[in-house]
């Protein structure tokens, strides 16, 4: 066991992973616990929309450019939701429904989410696949672009282009941890990421359904001999994927008002992790979450606001030329071949 | 075959093509376009169609998306922007060395990502769009940011007239390059990549070095695209590296038809005046334009992947009149 550890250390994600662990603790004596606070909670979002992006990314074959939109749709979902909610309660207090409104919120943008993901799949990339398999990644990159143009301008046409915000979700007094206020809607948004994770690792680990998945990423035509649905897999798949996206806009609803592009942040955050991790790469995507959320928060502690596009760009320039199969390599290689 | 057809045939031209430049160029003079606003749309048109031109060249080819199309031009008018205002270098030489630097960026791109899967191409363009936009904003001691570098004009002249000429010998120029490429030697390796990249392999092409010989190409001439267009709008913003834009060009390219060109160019003009009629008409629905796009690339990806061109090869280009032949096709028409 120690020597595989030790081996471990001295591959890609070791050194990386150190790296990182190493810079967070630096720039937490630096500049205070708040850099560490940050970083987890942006870290779990980030974590749930790469996820999303890498599922899809090696079950389905499909880099999606559409992803931030899912994200849209949940900030979305849970604003028409919550608001309501909210304006009953004013009126009618009531102590658990309070505690409970803003899970309700979530909740529902997170079906909504899966519902627009099992549309996605059935309306645009089923007949796609339909018709022709050839050239299939580009065409679906293509598809994904037209259809992120579609609904961010649906947004603007059907709910118009203002912010559609909340001032926040659970009411009381902020937390104190490491002498740093953490408010109540940072927190549970950080515990419904980790309680999400886990259950999407457990989902996929034990269950049939997880199995399954797994088995078509690996190889389509040997899941179609042993049995599986390979269609009603795909669509779960794609609903899934959007569905821990919408989690995560719902989430940060009182961070990110809803507007038209609001996805277009995450979106490229989540490549950005992908890219970097090793396309496809599920665990890696968890693990790449939290190190760009550190490094976006270092950016913007150290440089300034604005150069968050530029850093992470000089990185990926670096990880391209290094590894281009990644920093953690992605297990379900050639799968975007073909 | 008279020595114009064979002048036609090296250029690949034909005469229905001929007759459509010769109407976009007499098109400012005949009402209702003659007016400065409708003159305007045609410049935009034209730097859409000449895009949509060069985007083509790599997506129709070799099968790679520049998604970071619109930054790379902007990084071309950018550079001669700046060489103009701060050296008081002439635009017509500062266009030539923005798109010499678009295409050094084209080349470091290509050589870091098309060794790889072509989706890496894709994304790596689009992050280097972001940061060229995020850089662009960001150097306000250069660019000015947000507030738009002033950039001097082409031309003493009021009038758009000029820059609409400027801008369709660009498109022409753009065409002929490509075509000439395409129709060479080193054009067949292209598709052969496109197509298949195993198979070229197999066949001796070295798929890397064609791959980066197209993209620094394309985006060579996307610089020299942005050169004049900064040289013409007068003020330079940020914005001209958006993504946004480069969907546009995307879109316009592929319902045009993947791989031929001059399909995207023909498209472009009538498209972008309906998208331009939806805009204005139904002003109290925004964003309406934008979905009929997004929803025409959809359909088109899925249900007609050859776009406009093939549409017109299948239905419109084999006639039984001869004489009709003869235009649409040139001296080299086949039966």
């Amino acid at each position: 066991m120690p020597e595989r550890f030790l081996s471990w250390l001295k591959s890609a994600a070791g050194i990386t992973i150190l790296l990182t662990l190493f810079l967070a603790a630096y720039a937490t004596i630096d500049r205070g616990p708040y850099i560490l606070v940050n970083t987890a909670i942006t870290g779990g979002m980030l974590a749930l929309v790469a996820i999303g992006l890498a599922l899809l990314l090696g079950v389905m074959n499909v880099a999606s450019f559409v992803h931030g939109e899912y994200f849209m749709i949940g900030t979305l979902a849970a604003y028409y939701v919550f608001t309501p909610l909210n304006a009953y309660l004013t009126e009618n207090p009531s102590p658990f429904l309070t505690n409970a409104a803003p899970l309700i919120a979530i909740l529902s943008a997170a079906a909504v989410g899966a519902a627009a993901g099992a549309l996605t799949e059935i309306l645009v990339f089923a007949p796609m696949r339909r018709r022709s398999r050839e050239n299939w990644v580009m065409n679906s990159f293509l598809l994904t672009v037209g259809l992120a143009v579609v609904l961010i301008n649906a947004h603007l046409l059907i709910f118009g282009a203002d912010f559609k915000g909340i001032v926040r979700y659970w009411p009381g007094r902020p937390f104190t941890i490491m002498d740093v206020f953490i408010s109540r809607d940072r927190l549970f948004a950080f515990l419904i990421s980790i309680i999400v994770i886990l259950v999407f690792w457990l989902f996929m680990k034990m269950t049939r359904t997880g199995r399954a998945i797994r088995a078509v990423s690996q190889d389509e035509t040997g899941s179609l001999m042993v049995g599986i649905n390979l269609t009603g897999i795909l669509i779960f798949t794609m609903a899934l994927g959007c569905s821990l996206a919408a989690v995560a806009g719902a989430s940060l609803l009182f961070l990110y008002p809803s507007y038209p592009t609001v996805g277009l942040e995450a979106l490229y955050m989540a490549w950005f992790i992908v890219i970097l991790v090793g396309l496809g790469n599920i665990i890696g995507a968890l693990t790449g979450g939290f190190m760009v959320a550190l490094l976006k928060v270092l950016t913007v502690e150290y440089i300034g606001s604005g150069w968050d596009f530029v850093v992470p760009t000089a990185l990926i320039i670096i990880v391209l030329i290094f590894k281009p199969s990644g920093i953690f390599g992605s297990e379900v290689r050639g799968a975007l071949e073909k | 075959m008279t020595p114009m057809d064979k002048v036609l045939g090296k250029l690949n031209l034909t005469p229905a093509g001929i007759l459509g430049l010769v109407i976009l160029a007499v098109l400012p003079f005949i009402p209702p376009f003659n007016q400065e606003y409708m003159i305007r749309w045609l410049i935009s048109a034209t730097l859409i169609a000449a895009g949509a031109i060069a985007f083509d060249f790599t997506a129709g080819f070799i099968n790679i998306v520049n998604f970071g199309f619109y930054a790379i031009l902007g990084l071309g008018g950018y550079t001669s922007a700046i060489l103009a205002v701060n050296y008081g270098l002439t635009p017509w030489i500062g266009v030539l060395c923005g798109a010499v630097t678009a295409g050094l960026l084209g080349l470091l791109v290509g050589l870091l990502t098309l060794r790889l899967r072509g989706i890496f191409a894709a994304v790596m363009a689009w992050f280097v769009g972001l940061a060229l936009m995020g850089l662009a904003t960001k150097m306000v001691w250069l660019t000015r940011g947000p507030l738009g570098l002033r950039t001097p004009r082409l031309f003493e002249t009021a009038s758009n007239i000029p820059y609409y000429y400027i801008m369709l010998l660009l498109m022409l120029f753009i065409y002929l390059i490509c075509s000439w490429v395409t129709s060479s030697k080193v054009g067949i390796a292209f598709k052969a990549i496109g197509q298949n990249m195993d198979a070229a392999r197999t066949s001796g092409i070295n798929p890397t070095y064609y791959r980066i010989l197209n993209f620094t190409l394309s985006c060579t001439l996307a610089g020299l695209l942005g050169g004049f267009y900064a040289h013409y709008y007068g003020i330079l913003t940020p914005d001209i590296m958006h993504t946004a834009k480069t969907v546009e060009v995307l879109a316009v390219a592929y319902i045009g038809g993947r791989g031929s060109l001059w399909g995207g160019a023909a498209i472009a003009f009538p498209f972008i005046l309906a998208m331009e009629l939806v805009r204005s008409g139904l002003s109290n629905l925004p964003g309406l334009n934008l979905i009929i796009y997004g929803l025409l690339l959809i359909f088109v990806m899925i249900y007609y992947p050859g776009g406009f061109a093939k549409f017109f090869n299948t239905y419109i280009r084999h006639p039984k009149n001869r004489a009709m032949n003869y235009f649409l096709n040139g001296s080299t028409a086949r039966a």
